[in-house]
């Protein structure tokens, strides 16, 4: 789907336009005055972060915490599709098998939408089209009527075989999660396929994303010990192409009843030391902490490579990665206001 | 005869000197070229500073013909 061509991309001027944007992003001072704010307040505060176009536009649909989750979902859906847009040659498709994972994404908001009898309009609200799949598709998507239609028409938009096991056992219980396991395992397996590691940049980025894949398997396998979920449940969820985490230390990790007696096996692990050990050690032990914590390494992963070749792909991911997380933070920001969480509380689940 | 042939390689560096200056120019503003237009089109304000660094590059082959001229008038 990705390959169309080998040209090389245009680095200088997509990195400096993801430059300009990632000054633009909210600092930590500012997470601590929103914390401070009213759900409204912090609808003013981020139109001025950034936001203005957005919260303009959806301000007569939504209103409140609705209004800045929406708003923030569509102007990350905005920067990506500008970034898309800008990049050219091989650094643009490697920003586009990056992206799918928003194509999935909508594809998993449509079929769960089909599933419990949403309405177009219900479904299409809670879109982040920031993929290579364009509006004009996600409405075709959203207009069939079964969830047969859907995955027939993905296949052709998305170029995405779905295998037949999976969809006969999808039809013999009904459940759109084993699509969604095969759809996760099928995105970072096209997106490894995409990045030819013959340069520097691009072999620093594959292990980028081989981190990444660690990252979601362990918070995979760290959430399902949350709600008591250990042993050979979990392998069905292993995302493989980890760079760490093979499908034989996933075991292991999965077989461990409890997030403490995982700690042992997890101290091979290089995001250990800096990240879990800590949390680990700390008075009040959560699993969201731990996940929380996880995600800060990807971020810092993130960040490190970052500045390694300033005109390659690596800035450009580097941006992607700190957008989302800002958007993440705003929700939870807002939620937490929302919910009278306290401002420690809100604080401890940033990821800054 | 040998000093017809020395003004002919005189000749062929100077033309060597602002020749290959004007390519690597060339090289170098069509980056800072493009990073220039990306400033510009995220915010702008920054065209007076993108125009410099777009300059920038431009000495090198003030430096090239200062040697083709020092080489033709001076040699």
């Amino acid at each position: 789907m990705f390959k169309r061509s080998v040209r090389k991309g245009n680095y200088a001027y997509t990195v400096t336009r993801v430059k300009a944007k990632k000054s633009h992003l909210l600092k930590e001072e500012d997470y601590d005055k929103m914390i401070q704010m009213s759900v409204p307040e912090i609808s003013r505060y981020i139109s001025e972060a950034g936001y203005q176009k957005e919260m303009t536009d959806l301000a007569g649909k939504f209103s409140g915490i609705a209004l800045v989750e929406h708003a923030t979902y569509q102007n990350m859906a905005n920067v990506f599709k500008s970034i898309l847009g800008a990049s050219q040659g091989e650094l643009a498709i490697m920003v586009a098998a990056y992206l799918e994972k928003w194509d999935i994404w909508n594809l998993k908001v449509i079929l769960r939408g089909k599933s419990y009898g949403v309405d177009a309009s219900g479904i299409k609200e809670d879109l982040v089209p920031a993929g290579k799949v364009d509006e004009a598709s996600l409405d075709k998507l959203i207009s069939l009527d079964s969830v047969d239609d859907v995955l027939n028409e993905y296949s052709k938009v998305g170029k995405v075989t779905f295998p037949a096991d999976v969809i006969s056992e999808y039809k013999e219980t009904g459940n759109a999660g084993v699509i969604e396991d095969f759809l996760d395992k099928f995105h970072y397996q096209r997106l490894l396929d995409s990045i030819s590691p013959y340069t520097q940049p691009t072999k620093i980025f594959l292990d980028y994303i081989r981190k990444e894949i660690d990252v979601v398997n362990l918070r995979t396998i760290m959430k399902l010990k949350g709600e008591g979920i250990y042993g050979e449940q979990v392998m069905k969820y292993y995302i493989p192409g980890g760079m760490q985490i093979d499908s034989k230390f996933a075991q292991v990790l999965a077989n461990a009843e409890t997030v403490a007696a995982a700690s042992g096996d997890m101290s091979r692990l290089e995001v250990y030391e800096d990240y879990i050990k800590p949390v680990m050690d700390s008075d009040n032990v959560t699993n969201k902490a731990v996940v929380t914590s996880i995600k800060k390494y990807q971020e810092d992963q993130a960040k490190k490579m970052a500045h390694m070749y300033p005109l390659s792909v690596l800035p450009v991911i580097d941006f992607m990665v700190h957008k989302e997380t800002e958007v993440r933070n705003i929700r939870i920001v807002a939620r937490g206001v929302d919910g009278g969480l306290s401002r420690e509380t809100i604080k401890g689940l940033l990821v800054i | 005869m040998a000093e017809g042939e020395a003004l002919g390689l005189i000749a062929v560096g100077a033309g060597l000197a602002v020749g290959l200056t004007g390519l690597g120019a060339g090289i170098a503003e069509g980056n800072v070229g493009a990073a220039a237009v990306g400033a510009i089109t995220e915010d702008a304000s920054l065209f007076g500073k993108a125009m410099i660094f777009m300059v920038l590059p431009e000495t090198i082959v003030i430096f090239g013909l200062v040697i083709s001229i020092l080489a033709i008038f001076v040699m």
